[in-house]
């Protein structure tokens, strides 16, 4: 059902405002228009003051802070939960809380890659001194010895040996060099010679730019054994305060994930406040609301103003300008069973505020086709036991609305399998189930079926045609009674003429029928202006196309029976046992599969394409209140108290 | 000889219309999905589009059926 609205005005003195925007906040039933498209409004936009937009830009900072916050815990702890509302969880606690939670993340992640930095260097340090260490000469480890590395390139590997031989020189014969390849490229140098020497053959190292590998100061004194193990021992610490790390992160993350997302709905609510100041209107001393609340409302919304202002703010509900009447915003309201297929009827489009909801009729026939499609007691058992256990587990979304159709749709197939004598295809007929209407799998049966099939198309497309001759006279649109009228005359004709055709009426119907026909499709004509004489007609085939269309109930119907009937008869064919269930199984699990995807969206293309265009229009907005995302932290009743506070 | 005629007849109204159902859904369909990836509201409107050549292959099943019946 489309609730009725109305459109509001209301006015104040403006040092009321401040009150005014958190209670429409938490009365949530009001949708708010901008100022500047408001026609008939003669007050100018609302200019947030300098403390407003002060704070605006630190709210937007803080939401940044938080979606980053929010986006790294994320990737650490797997949790949907939502801490509760308290009373701390005001901009300026949350601003508190999030900067210390961000020092400490910040400190931490620091830390990780002062250390992981570490490692890398350490990692390389170790690599070079164990390719180094097993072939360091003995003469290395005796006191009065100094030993320098270095790392050259293979190309200059000429060049340094000429420099080993200049270093011999130097020390007279008392420098040694071995060289170790350590990469693709790269060799290591061990130049071993006499301690006191270290001054002259370093700065000759230097002179020749020949890059030493120094080790880290702590390391840079110890022998390369020594060294190795150091290096070692340090990974080994780096690698356990790395760890410790990772676990406070958890502990943080998971500890403020949950209240990290509401203080995301309390900012996002704060901003939401700003945006609703910046579409009132101003003059030096008042302000002016306009806006939609559903009719039904209204009173309570008064109530609430009087009780928090007496009469200094009011609250008018004032006329429609006919400009205005294609952009009232449009809200239903459904029993809860109806409100998947809303979501559904959505999904085409959201209705015009004069169209007649169609929720409840998708609600009724969408789950009909789907039953008479699959009409298995079988498969309705598990699609009903497959959408109450998955639905417990997806509460939102298209899945879920999908789930909560299947569950009405189940339904339907188990009395049509009940109809049709369907139990997992044949099988019931193996145990004496016999259909208490018609068996689909029976060939004798198959006019039946499509007479069934056409008859529902028929009903179906008729009673969209009748709902739409009545929206057009709500709208008092002329062209759509005369279109959507002459269909039903010309369809009433045609079935006239059809049924003295085939005997089943008294040849006198048939030159009514005839004439019943012409009167319709002359007026589907007129109604198309200078070219219906042509478009009359070919609209009329068009309906035709329409009803034959829900041939497909029989078709996925016919099909689905026919392989679940394989699948019974493969299993008797395979001689052992264990063999034929097996292979039963899997072409009934595929058949399910299919029945469960295959007539949801057929069912729903006849709700859409045949059922739809005969009287929906929709492509109007949808309501949209200014209301909490977050449950309230204050409610108008106990505003007073704490305003007093 | 009459009833494999109409065997044959019926299997070709069913398998051609298929065909050109398959091949119109090809088209239709990847599209629809790149389209519900920009804008997943067009959700609604994808459905219809991929549905529609699906007539193609019902009036074929109708067209097989008075074979096959008449």
């Amino acid at each position: 059902m489309i609730l009725e609205m109305d459109r509001v005005q209301i006015w104040g003195m403006k040092k009321y405002l401040e009150k005014v925007i958190p209670i429409l906040h938490n009365f949530g039933k009001m949708q708010l228009d901008d100022i500047r498209n408001v026609p008939d409004a003669m007050v100018q936009p609302f200019s947030l003051t300098e403390e407003m937009q002060s704070e605006r830009e630190e709210v937007d900072i803080l939401i940044a802070s938080i979606n980053g916050l929010i986006e790294l815990f994320s990737t650490l702890v797997k949790t949907e939960a939502q801490a509760p509302l308290t009373k701390d969880d005001d901009i300026l606690g949350i601003k508190g809380k999030v900067a210390d939670v961000t020092a400490q993340v910040q400190y931490l992640n620091n830390r990780k890659k002062t250390i992981q930095d570490e490692l890398i260097s350490l990692s390389k340090y170790n690599e070079m001194l164990n390719v180094i260490a097993p072939v360091m000469p003995q003469s290395s480890k005796k006191s009065g010895n100094a030993s320098i590395r270095a790392l050259v390139h293979t190309s200059q590997m000429r060049a340094m040996n000429m420099l080993a031989q200049q270093l011999k020189l130097m020390t007279r014969g008392k420098f040694e060099m071995i060289s170790v390849r350590v990469g693709e490229s790269t060799n290591a140098i061990i130049g071993i010679f006499p301690l006191e020497m270290i001054s002259q053959v370093e700065s000759f190292m230097k002179n020749e730019k020949v890059t030493q590998l120094i080790l880290p100061e702590e390391y840079a004194y110890l022998s390369t054994d020594e060294a190795v193990q150091h290096i070692g021992k340090k990974v080994e610490l780096d690698h356990q305060e790395l760890d410790e790390i990772d676990a406070r992160l958890e502990r943080i993350a998971a500890q403020w994930l949950p209240r990290l997302r509401t203080w995301q709905l309390v900012c996002k609510d704060r901003v939401d406040e700003f945006e609703a100041y910046s579409k009132l209107g101003e003059t030096e001393y008042t302000f002016t609301i306009f806006g939609w609340v559903p009719a039904e409302n209204v009173e309570e919304l008064r109530g609430i103003f009087a009780s928090n202002f007496n009469k200094n703010v009011t609250v008018n509900v004032i006329d429609i300008p006919k400009e205005l009447r294609e952009t009232i915003p449009v809200a239903t309201q459904n029993p809860d069973m109806v409100e998947p297929f809303e979501n559904f009827v959505k999904m085409r489009a959201v209705p015009k505020y004069s169209d007649v909801d169609p929720g409840t009729l998708v609600a009724f026939f969408m789950p009909l086709f789907f039953g008479m499609m699959v009409g298995d007691v079988g498969y309705g058992i598990i699609m009903l036991v497959i959408s109450l256990l998955v639905g417990k587990k997806v509460k939102a979304g298209l899945i879920c609305d999908f789930l909560k159709a299947l569950k009405w749709g189940a339904l339907w197939s188990i009395l049509f399998g009940v109809l049709y004598g369907e139990y997992f295809g044949t099988l019931g007929e193996v145990v004496g189930l016999k259909p208490i209407w018609f068996s689909r799998s029976d060939s004798a049966n198959f006019t039946t079926l499509l007479i069934m099939a056409l008859a529902v198309g028929v009903g179906h497309i008729v009673l969209g045609l009748l709902i739409g001759v009545w929206n057009s006279i709500v709208q008092k649109s002329r062209n759509h009674f005369l279109e959507r009228g002459g269909t039903l005359v010309a369809l009433a004709g045609l079935f006239l003429l059809g049924f003295s055709l085939i005997q089943k009426l008294p040849d006198g119907y048939y030159i009514s029928g005839w004439i019943i026909l012409a009167v319709g499709l002359v007026a589907m004509g007129v109604s198309m202006g200078g070219t219906g004489i042509i478009m009359g007609p070919i609209e009329f085939v068009g309906v035709i196309g329409n009803i034959l269309s829900y041939l497909r109930i029989a078709a996925l119907g016919l099909a689905s029976v026919f392989l679940a009937k394989v699948a019974n008869d493969m299993a008797g064919m395979v001689g052992s046992a264990i063999a034929g269930v097996v292979i039963a199984l899997l072409i009934h699990s595929l058949n399910l599969v299919m029945g469960m995807l295959s007539p949801t969206i057929q069912s729903l293309r006849l709700q859409y394409v045949e059922f739809f265009r005969k009287f929906y229009e929709g492509g109007q907005s949808s309501f949209s209140p200014f209301k909490k995302r977050i449950n309230v932290v204050f409610t108008p009743s106990n505003f007073k108290e704490m305003s007093k506070e | 000889m009459d009833v494999a005629i109409k065997a044959l007849a019926a299997a070709l109204a069913i398998g051609i219309t298929a065909l050109a159902t398959a091949l119109a859904q090809r088209a239709i369909g990847s599209a629809g999905v790149g389209a519900i990836s920009e804008k997943p509201e067009l959700i609604g409107s994808v459905i219809i589009l991929i549905a529609i050549p699906e007539t193609l292959v019902i009036l074929g099943f109708a067209v097989a059926a008075i074979i096959l019946l008449g």
